[in-house]
């Protein structure tokens, strides 16, 4: 029988927005001031509310207000940091999850005396469902030395360009697609935080082993002859349901 | 404006020591005014290979640790009239090279006007080859045609990268050259060693020289004189021609190619 409901872990990446206010009016204006009342510019990413910078903290905070205000701007509230106990039950019940803080060392302690419930409330917003999982990959992180056997680099949430190629013993890692002009000789792992969707392209292939999500191929019996030191990338097809990792020669001129 | 030039490998017994004195000497008979120091606390070589050991009274961690000034423990060099040797310790420990006092000892050479510092790196990556490396303006990295020195270079390479006092600043970045040592044209040709251009390929920085497997290195050693001193053989021209190149002159490479010996040098034997 197929399960209704599944429940898997999972990280996201999230917006975080300091406040050092939390009256509505005075955040409305400040928001303003900011973006010029650019509507959705954050387009809809998830937002912990982090309260651990504001002086002084009413008894009573306008959730509603405050989260329609973000959701104005495309920010999607989903969770609370950094807030003093006697407001966390509100914020529970407007569908924030409240997390403990790390970050602030005066509010972390305060907490550690409650046992936070680690469990989402009941109270949810089905917005939270739609979440998007797999961090954004719109970024670019461009390199433009010669990865040395030793180094290793990771472009969080981002797309890797690497202009001084990658040596043997040296690691690519990145969470969007990986492309290096020059030769690839080390490992390289694309698609690092699970989407399938990315590629490794380079000029020059050569590398000691290639990942996709999590799909990897090592070279033992030597790099396939049409695209050993050539143009070529390598991504995943799905075939049957199964994903495969594909390597095919580039054309590059 | 005093160059700093360090001369690195990563692995160890690939010829930093030896092309170290070579390089060195080669400045001092161009007429710079030149300093060699030995970082490889420990297992000091240096002294032997410039033939100044029995010399050696005070070192660089007895100036380090103010027990001597630099000028005490600067050996000045029986050929050259310009190049003096900076021994290091024998006994003591490679912690006590610290940052501030290589500094130090870096800017006081500055003030006494020399050119060119040539430090020769331990081999490994541990503190005294980052010593050896930190306040490089150029580096010398020496590779010999063989796949686990080349990854060791690759390795000091990105270490270059990170930790030199100029990746640091964001400065310009050190300049790196390639030197190829106990190179053997005639195994290339065999297929048993990688030709120089694969090392360049692999490692893709600029080869400033390579050096021919040679017997008169060995010879040199022992008898405690840098090899470029060695009159006629084929090791000292090729590092008389890298000091050339560093100096921006233009040499073709040489000893870099095999031909097979005719009919008659087979019959009577080789010159």
């Amino acid at each position: 029988m197929v399960k209704a409901i599944e429940f898997k872990a999972g990280s996201l990446t999230a917006m975080t927005a300091v406040l050092r206010e939390v009256d509505n009016v005075r955040l409305a204006d400040a928001l303003q001031v900011m973006l010029g009342g650019m509507g959705e510019f954050f387009g809809g990413e998830p937002t912990i509310i982090d309260l651990s910078q504001v002086k002084h903290i009413p008894d009573r905070v306008d959730w509603p207000g405050m989260q329609s205000l973000l959701r104005r701007y495309g920010l999607q509230p989903v969770a609370l940091r950094g807030a003093p106990a006697h407001i966390h039950d509100a914020a529970r019940k407007a569908g924030l999850a409240v997390l403990a803080d790390q970050v602030s060392s005066i509010n972390a302690k305060a907490l550690s005396i409650e046992t936070a419930p680690e469990t989402a409330p009941d109270t949810a917003e089905p917005a939270q469902a739609s979440l998007p999982l797999e961090p954004p990959t719109t970024n670019t992180m461009v390199v433009e030395r010669t990865i040395r056997s030793g180094q290793q680099i990771y472009a969080r949430g981002a797309d890797l360009v690497l202009i001084g190629g990658v040596s043997h013993g040296a690691e690519v890692i990145a969470d969007g697609s990986i492309h290096c002009y020059g030769p690839l000789r080390g490992r390289a792992l694309a698609g690092a935080s699970g989407n399938a969707g990315t590629r490794i392209l380079t000029t020059s292939f050569g590398p000691e082993l290639i990942s996709i999500a999590g799909v990897y191929r090592t070279f033992e019996q030597g790099i396939p002859q049409a695209i050993a030191g050539k143009a070529a990338h390598a991504l995943l097809r799905s075939t049957g349901g199964k994903q495969t990792l594909t390597l095919e020669p580039l054309q590059l001129d | 404006m005093t160059q700093v030039i360090v001369v690195t490998s990563g692995k160890g017994g690939v010829g930093k020591t030896t092309t170290s004195a070579s390089f060195a000497t080669g400045l001092a008979l161009r007429g710079f005014k030149t300093i060699v120091i030995d970082f490889d606390v420990g297992l000091r070589n240096l002294d032997l290979i410039m033939g100044c050991e029995r010399r050696v009274v005070y070192d660089l961690i007895n100036v380090i640790q103010g027990e001597a000034n630099l000028h005490q423990a600067m050996i000045k060099d029986k050929h050259c009239e310009n190049l003096f040797v900076l021994p290091a310790s024998q006994t003591r420990d490679k912690d006590a090279l610290t940052e501030e006092g290589v500094e130090k000892i870096l800017k006081d050479l500055e003030h006494m006007g020399f050119d060119y510092v040539v430090c020769d790196s331990p081999a490994g990556i541990e503190r005294g080859a980052v010593m050896a490396l930190t306040f490089a303006d150029e580096a010398l990295v020496v590779t010999n045609p063989e796949v686990s020195s080349i990854r060791d270079s690759d390795r000091i390479l990105g270490i270059l990268q990170s930790k030199s006092r100029r990746a640091k600043e964001g400065r310009e970045s050190v300049k790196e050259h390639l030197i190829i040592t106990r190179y053997s044209a005639k195994r290339v040709e065999e297929g048993e060693m990688l030709s120089y251009k694969d090392v360049q390929e692999l490692l893709r920085i600029p080869l400033l020289g390579v050096i021919p497997e040679s017997e008169s290195v060995l010879q040199a050693s022992n008898a405690g004189s840098p090899v470029i001193h060695s009159k006629g053989s084929e090791a000292a021209e090729a590092y008389a021609d890298v000091v050339g190149r560093f100096l921006g002159e233009e040499h073709p490479m040489r000893f870099v190619s095999y031909e097979k010996p005719g009919l008659l040098k087979r019959i009577f034997g080789g010159a």
